[in-house]
């Protein structure tokens, strides 16, 4: 029986009408809840809201399966979402016991010797994208870093200060940023919003099976206790399980643990010693012998993980290497492994069924990528959601096309960090920068950026998930070696000069203005942030 | 710069408080909730962001281009009403002082003119209007908040068009947001009309008229002259 489980009196058999081309896209289905479900929920509740539709979002997850909670780095498009969402930017930070984040700090990955380190902060060089600062940086007087050079967020990071002051309204800051969050808060916090102000129904229960529509879509999902929800769309945010995209398109998973060798992640929750400690406001990852460690700062605490490859370390010695780092505060704290599958579906849309999160593809989180993919992809499906199945399969090839060209992005931009290492301390670090493990185009890239700085025109889409200034944050700060065109044969080179004394201008200016970090969280959970 | 020290007869005990020359460096000065309705005859008021919290305060706009009140000259004080807190600029609350209050050394109301600092020994009247300020200045940030919650604020910049063409902007100021109060539902509107809420909102608007005058009393005083001043609203 196909209709056990009523939902609001709007269940209806599909299996006989998907085909119609005319037939509304009026029943979204989420499977699964955590970051992923919860964000897509929230995203698509919010479009039918904002745009008078008629959509209804129902999200169904387990009680049984506990979320991953992967993904407690974002990117600045974060404040996108939660202000499409609906989603004050104080109830956030105070529920989710949020930070600011500025950027990341590499620590180690160039050549390993001491002092080795960078930042890849998140606002862009000075000047971009009218000028391009990277020729005259590299004939600077005095020997910069980069970072340093052409922004002046590596400063205020240096510093421990915010990114903006509590007078600044909510999503808006002086310098550019993104947040740190506990997975777990956040996922609750969309549960509540979702379910209290979007309208969206949530069911408890365990996916037993699909049942079909002559077409090959997903015409129901029916749980253990048999009762049915039935969809025109299904978002698929089942985490690593992919019950849908998996389970039941058995979409093929293209691994590229041959390009990205990190298959483990040992993760620790570390309370600061003192409350009062300061907050580091952007993420700091220390290369390791056989991968690297993430230490980012929360309000209460800091989250801070080793992620490696087993191949190249055992569990035992990479839990013994988080402790090292960690200190003496780890010998009472417990650690938790997780395993990192690294690559992606062959396709993310089969049918009626598109996969977001874990049940699309993961990869190690040295950019943060997981939570930014999940927006992204909420982004094409929320913001150009399919009126009628007719328009589904349209929508599939655009997002498949569109995803299938991030990953392999994402896949390049993250082995470079890797790929230009100076480091041959161990098997880890010297198959990494072996060009036979690096992905297809990366070495011609590298070749031609020898010559040229890293430029809109070396990609492909003009929406690149990492655009030409991360190219030259990494490239620059790992000190790539580089022959670009002397600075006074450029006709900018008047431009860059003044971009250049503004940079400093306004370095100097924020360094006056901007409170700590800790501060500004003090502030925001005491008494808030304006909206205006 | 503030030179602040705990009230003491000994040290103290010869000096007058001016309350027409306090604030006399300032642009803004905060407004009690009970002021609004007198001093909307003299200048424009608005909101400000706290340096501290970020919550909004209804303020009083002094000045225009230099730090100064334009409307404390050497020859007094040239308004039909001051703000509470603009007279009262050289007091502070400090436990540890005579009355529980402090003073600062540097604020020019602190002199040999206007009311003495100690009656008797006493500043007790003094630690009274503190507190009646600051609890008035305390309703204000509620009324603000108020209007705050129920989106009803927006930002506002003072624009100067100086004689010699250049262009000066106020930022950091906000306003009564007219579409959005229009817009609200019955219910608010009368729920805001029983808190009293209402009329102070329009009178804040009617206050924003007032620009005019401070660019009267800049050009009086300065050469820099402001040939106009208009009010732009932000997002």
């Amino acid at each position: 029986m196909l209709n056990d489980y009523a939902l609001g009196g709007r269940e209806r058999d599909l299996r006989n009408t998907a085909d119609d081309p005319e037939r509304a896209i009026s029943q979204i289905v989420v499977v699964g809840g955590g970051s992923a479900g919860w964000i897509a929920a929230c995203r698509l509740a919010a479009a039918a809201r904002r745009s008078g539709s008629d959509v209804a979002v129902t999200l169904v997850e387990s009680a049984k399966v506990p979320t991953v909670g992967v993904g407690e780095g974002t990117w600045p498009t974060m404040r996108n979402t939660l202000a499409k969402i609906g989603l004050s930017e104080t109830e956030f930070v105070r529920g989710c016991d949020a930070a600011f984040k500025q950027g990341a700090r590499f620590v180690g990955w160039a050549d390993g010797a001491p002092g080795d380190s960078y930042y890849h902060p998140l606002n862009p060089p000075a000047g971009a994208p009218e000028v391009d600062l990277a020729p005259y940086w590299q004939r600077r007087p005095g020997g910069a870093d980069f970072a340093e050079w052409v922004d002046y967020q590596a400063t205020l990071c240096d510093a421990g200060l915010a990114p903006k002051a509590i007078t600044m309204p909510e999503y808006a800051g002086q310098a550019n940023y993104a947040y740190h969050l506990d997975a777990g808060k956040f996922a609750r916090l969309l549960h509540d919003h979702a379910v209290t102000t979007l309208g969206v129904t949530h069911v408890v229960g365990d996916i037993a099976r699909a049942e079909m529509a002559d077409n090959g879509d997903i015409a129901s999902v029916v749980l253990a206790d048999g009762r049915l929800i039935a969809g025109d769309l299904f978002v698929d945010c089942s985490g690593f399980a992919a019950l849908l995209i998996g389970g039941v398109y058995d979409v093929p998973f293209r691994s590229c643990r041959d390009v990205m060798f990190a298959d483990r992640a040992v993760a620790m929750q570390v309370p600061y010693d003192d409350p009062d400690d300061p907050v580091t406001c952007h993420t700091v990852a220390t290369a390791q012998t056989a991968g690297w460690i993430w230490d980012i700062g929360l309000w209460t605490r800091r989250g801070i993980g080793h992620v490696y490859s087993s191949a190249h370390q055992s569990d035992e010695a990479a839990e013994a290497t988080l402790r090292r780092y960690i200190g003496p505060a780890a010998e009472k704290l417990s650690a938790r492994v997780l395993r990192i599958d690294a690559g992606h579906r062959a396709r993310f849309w089969q049918n009626n069924c598109v996969a977001v999160g874990l049940s699309a593809g993961f990869v190690e989180p040295l950019e943060a990528s997981a939570l930014m993919l999940i927006e992204a992809s909420m982004d094409a499906i929320a913001d150009r959601l399919p009126r009628t199945r007719g328009a589904v399969d349209t929508a599939a090839r655009q997002f498949n096309a569109a995803f299938t060209h991030h990953w392999a992005r994402i896949i390049e931009f993250l082995k470079l960090h890797y790929a230009i290492t100076r480091r041959t301390d161990s098997a880890f670090w010297r198959d990494h920068a072996d060009p036979a493990t690096w992905p297809d185009g990366l070495a011609e890239r590298l070749a031609l950026w020898r010559d040229h700085p890293p430029a809109a025109v070396d990609f492909d889409h003009a929406r690149e998930v990492f655009g030409w200034p991360s190219y030259q944050y990494v490239l620059h700060g790992m000190n790539y070696p580089t022959r670009y065109p002397r600075p006074d044969a450029t006709p900018d080179a008047a431009l860059a000069q003044r971009w250049i004394a503004r940079n400093e201008r306004v370095r100097a200016e924020a360094m006056q203005r901007l409170p700590k970090h800790r501060d500004l969280l003090r502030a925001v959970r005491e008494h808030g942030m304006q909206t205006v | 710069m503030t030179r602040l020290r705990a009230l003491d007869p000994a040290r103290h005990g010869a000096l007058r408080l001016d309350r027409a020359r306090g604030a006399a460096g300032r642009r803004l000065v905060p407004v009690g909730r009970g002021e609004i309705a007198p001093l909307v005859a003299d200048m424009p008021l608005l909101f400000a962001k706290d340096a501290q919290t970020g919550r909004f305060e209804p303020v009083a706009l002094l000045g225009l281009v230099e730090p100064v009140n334009l409307f404390v000259s050497p020859a007094g004080y040239h308004a039909t009403s001051q703000p509470g807190a603009a007279g009262l600029t050289a007091l502070r609350l400090d436990a540890g002082g005579v009355d529980g209050l402090a003073v600062d050394e540097a604020d020019p109301s602190l002199g040999t003119t206007g009311e003495p600092l100690f009656v008797d020994g006493r500043a007790g009247h003094w630690r009274a209007a503190l507190d009646a300020a600051l609890s008035d200045v305390t309703a204000g940030r509620a009324l603000a908040d108020g209007y705050a919650r129920r989106g009803l604020l927006r930002r506002l910049s003072v624009v100067l068009s100086m004689d010699d063409g250049q262009e000066q902007v106020l930022d950091g100021l906000y306003g009564v947001a007219e579409e959005a109060l229009a817009a609200l539902p019955d219910a608010d509107v009368v729920a805001m009309h029983r808190a009293d809420e209402l009329a102070p909102a329009a009178v804040l608007t009617a206050s924003l008229a007032q620009v005019e005058r401070l660019r009267q009393l800049h050009n009086a005083r300065f050469p820099q002259q402001i040939a106009a001043i208009r009010l732009a609203i932000g997002d």
